[in-house]
């Protein structure tokens, strides 16, 4: 029990990372990377929300949708639901904690449309995990986008400062970038199945 | 004529001179994690290609009626309604293609070319311009999608659509199809694009909320300031 | 206020919208989508029996059937298709196996296995075309003899379910069932309660004795014949009296037969792994050793060090020829090193001499087990030397 939640969490942060394995949310991590503040407000900010996002949807999925047959329904229940969620989570930081808000909030709306957390509250599902498994992948899913955001936000600061030929200026080069990292992890897989055989 | 001209010219518009990969930068997700095989690529594009097409005719057709307060959850109530449609007739008809796309089909509900241009385009035009942006833009994500991934698929797996290439067969790069080999030819495809066209097309910003669709409405502090930055 | 019902209104109008378009297409797509799953389904059926048609999915639990079938499928033309889940030494596989009507095997193919040899994709082929009788002439493959038996004989109780399904029967009991209705019957009074004797003294063509637990007497087992023998060591079964007289004089001599404690310290050289030594009057002596499991310094030496020890009792002619052999206790790891406990390991040991003991066949996955056990087997040949005056 205890070993499969730990596979389930380092698997999701390092060897199915989000980002980098599964190309779900390349547009934050493609565009709020530039500076490390940022990253962590980011990373931060997203892994609340996965796990916000999967403890209401998980339940939604079982004993609402599935038990009217109304399994068809999920994207579109699911979105609104993670909308719905992330419109009161602003709302509740800025009422009850301006600093956070200041800090978090600003990413917060952008996270509706990011395909990392519809992506989550959907595998968890598709993967017939269990709530507690569904939770534990969650926060690896928003551990590992963190992580890749932080890492990735460090190497664009270099980029930035190196003299890059023309066309490769902006997103080329940071698509590049962003390719050798994947490599990197890629490195990582089938490390976590070994660790714990 | 002027009028047959504008309409062609909003067609066309998406297919090259705004083509949504290669020069806007949209929809990101499905361009990497769908293009290491053509069926799979161009079944992507022609699946969102009909969210588009249907979104865009319908939030045109309510652009009256839709009051501005809750148009972004009616935008995504739309949207996601198309996609699970087209989820279910994939499903139904070509189960293959549901097996290899995955979550990606359900992820369409997200991708920003479909929000973004209901936002930008849909909201303030014509049904008939509307459904021929959508059909536009469908077409340019549909074809810039086959093209990578006719690249990354006959060079990484030495096969065209499932057919094999026998005289590739040896010198396959197998890192192509992997998930960074994604990104390393998008990026180069990027930089190909940008040299064509002289720097001229794609985004002389930096790729940051300046080419978000969300931008226009989203309006947070992040948005701002980047613009501001990059003023 | 106006404006927010109107905005509620609206949403609340093209959400209703979009679920009924979606319900709508979900009651076009959702028979086709169930048929195809049905067809993906049928078509895996269908590859191990390619004439089969369509296939129907079975009740099992209305059969008896033996466990390692866990789904079956009818198909038209009379065959079946089973999904049989066998536990191997180390991890189970899972074989879908298509029988024909005639009842031969149409197709095996191993859909999951964590077994590493490779084998299984081209195992089933051999399989092809055998009933439930002559598939036992189908040799396993060396290196991988364990999971290719276990492969052949889910094969088996494939062909035997389809006999079952079929309205005929067969004896799937277990080796252990069939061998107690044996016993049984040779001794009704004992009620189904027997305990193998541990042997002490050389039997002519009695293989093995088996004690009522409840006392009211004994079976002989001969060849493959069980002899029932009453308390008063008289033979109860329909026996030649010649055949008779010879069973009972040997268990008269055999019940008899007492042992006195050797003192082991008196002896010099004897090895480590003897716990204790007795004699019986016809010269036998009874060992108790101890073998170095796994965890006891690689098993081959016996070494202070934590870990379990294996017990085992022998009994062995002066000459050196083991009688019996028992495992009496071991801590070995479940399912691989615990099969030393097993008879069919240790009754392996019956009749061997320090020339051949090492013939025996080994537990697999669990070598060190079986050197830790063979090298007490050893010690034993060695002890009974030096007891006997010689040299170790």
């Amino acid at each position: 029990m205890f070993k499969t939640l730990i596979v389930i969490l380092l698997s999701s942060v390092f060897v199915n990372n989000y980002v980098l394995s599964r190309f779900l949310g390349i547009c934050p991590f493609l565009g709020v990377s530039k500076k490390l503040n940022q990253a962590v407000g980011m990373g931060v900010s997203v892994t609340a929300v996965m796990l916000l996002a999967t403890a209401v949807t998980w339940p939604i999925q079982y004993l609402i949708l599935d038990r009217l047959g109304l399994g068809y329904m999920q994207s579109i229940v699911f979105i609104l639901v993670i909308a719905a969620l992330v419109q009161m989570l602003e709302t509740v930081i800025k009422k009850f904690s301006p600093a956070l808000h200041a800090g978090l909030g600003v990413y917060l709306p952008l996270i509706t449309t990011n395909c990392a957390v519809l992506g989550v509250a959907i595998n968890n599902i598709t993967d017939g995990y269990n709530f507690l498994e569904s939770m534990v992948s969650s926060l690896g899913c928003g551990l590992g986008f963190l992580l890749a955001m932080v890492l990735f936000s460090g190497l664009r600061s270099r980029i930035d400062e190196s003299e890059v030929p023309g066309p490769f200026k902006g997103l080329a080069v940071t698509l590049i970038a962003a390719s050798f990292i994947s490599l990197a992890f890629m490195g990582l897989a089938g490390i976590v199945d070994t660790i714990f055989k | 004529m002027s009028k047959n001209n504008n309409c062609m010219s909003v067609l066309t518009n998406g297919i090259i001179k705004e083509n949504p990969v290669f020069i806007l930068i949209l929809g990101t997700c499905p361009t990497l994690a769908t293009t290491n095989n053509v069926v799979g690529a161009f079944g992507m594009g022609i699946a969102a290609l009909a969210v588009l097409f249907c979104s865009n005719i319908l939030i045109s057709l309510l652009r009256h009626i839709i009051p501005d307060s809750v148009r972004i959850p009616c935008y995504i109530v739309i949207i996601a309604g198309f996609v699970t449609i087209v989820q279910m007739l994939v499903q139904a008809f070509f189960p293959e293609l549901y097996k290899m796309l995955g979550v990606y089909l359900a992820l369409i509900t997200v991708n920003c070319i479909i929000l973004g241009r209901a936002e930008m385009f849909a909201s303030k035009n014509s049904v008939i311009r509307s459904g021929l942006d959508g059909l536009g833009m469908g077409i340019g994500f549909t074809l810039a999608l086959t093209a990578m991934a006719t690249i990354r698929e006959v060079f990484g797996s030495a096969s065209f659509a499932g057919i094999s290439i026998p005289f590739l067969e040896n010198y396959k790069i197998e890192f192509l199809v992997k998930a960074p080999g994604g990104m390393l030819v998008y990026g180069l495809l990027i930089a190909l694009v940008y040299a064509l066209t002289h720097g001229k097309a794609p985004m002389k910003k930096s790729f940051s909320c300046a080419t978000c669709p969300s931008a226009a409405y989203c309006n947070t502090a992040a948005c701002k300031k980047e613009e501001e930055g990059d003023k | 206020m106006i404006k927010s019902v109107k905005s509620t209104f609206v949403l609340v109008s093209i959400c209703a919208v979009i679920a009924v378009m979606l319900a709508l297409t979900n009651y076009i797509t959702a028979p086709i989508i169930i048929k195809n799953e049905n067809a993906a389904a049928n078509d895996a059926l269908l590859e191990v029996l390619p004439d089969g048609g369509d296939f129907e999915k079975l009740d099992i639990s209305t059969f008896t059937l033996p466990s390692t079938v866990t789904d079956a499928y009818s198909a038209k033309n009379g065959g079946y298709v089973f999904k049989l889940t066998t536990t191997g030494y180390s991890s189970g596989f899972v074989i879908m196996c298509g029988i024909n009507a005639d009842g031969t095997v149409s197709g095996a193919k191993c859909l999951s296995s964590t077994e590493t040899l490779g084998f299984e994709k081209t195992y089933g082929k051999e399989l092809v075309g055998k009933n439930s009788e002559s598939i036992e002439t189908v040799d396993t493959i060396s290196g991988a003899t364990k999971t290719t038996a276990a492969y052949r004989s889910a094969v088996k109780d494939a062909l035997n379910s389809a006999i079952i399904l079929g309205g005929g029967s067969v004896d799937i009991r277990t080796e252990e069932e069939i061998l107690l209705d044996n016993l049984s019957s040779a001794l009704p009074s004992a009620e189904g309660k027997f305990s193998k004797l541990f042997i002490t003294e050389v039997l002519e063509g009695i293989d093995a004795v088996y004690t009522a637990d409840n006392g009211m007497g004994s079976v002989c087992v001969v060849g493959e014949d069980f002899i029932g023998v009453d308390s008063e060591i008289n033979v109860i079964s329909d026996v030649s009296a010649e055949m008779a007289e010879n069973i009972s004089s040997q268990l008269k001599n055999l019940f008899a037969s007492k042992a006195t404690e050797i003192s082991i310290a008196d002896y010099d050289g004897l090895p480590s792994a003897l716990l204790s030594a007795s004699k019986t009057e016809s010269g036998n002596y009874i060992l108790d050793l101890k073998g170095a499991g796994y965890g006891i310094n690689g098993g081959n030496e016996y070494h202070p060090a934590s870990g379990e020890y294996i017990y085992i009792c022998v009994s062995m002619t002066k000459d050196g020829k083991i009688i019996d052999c028992l495992t009496v206790s071991e801590e070995e790891t479940d399912g691989i090193g615990s099969v030393c406990a097993d008879e069919k390991f240790y009754g392996q040991f019956v009749g061997k001499t320090e020339e051949n003991y090492g013939d025996i066949d080994a537990i697999s996955g669990a070598t060190i087990t079986t050197d830790g056990y063979k090298t007490a087997i050893l010690r034993a040949f060695q002890s009974v030397k030096i007891l006997e005056g010689g040299q170790g």
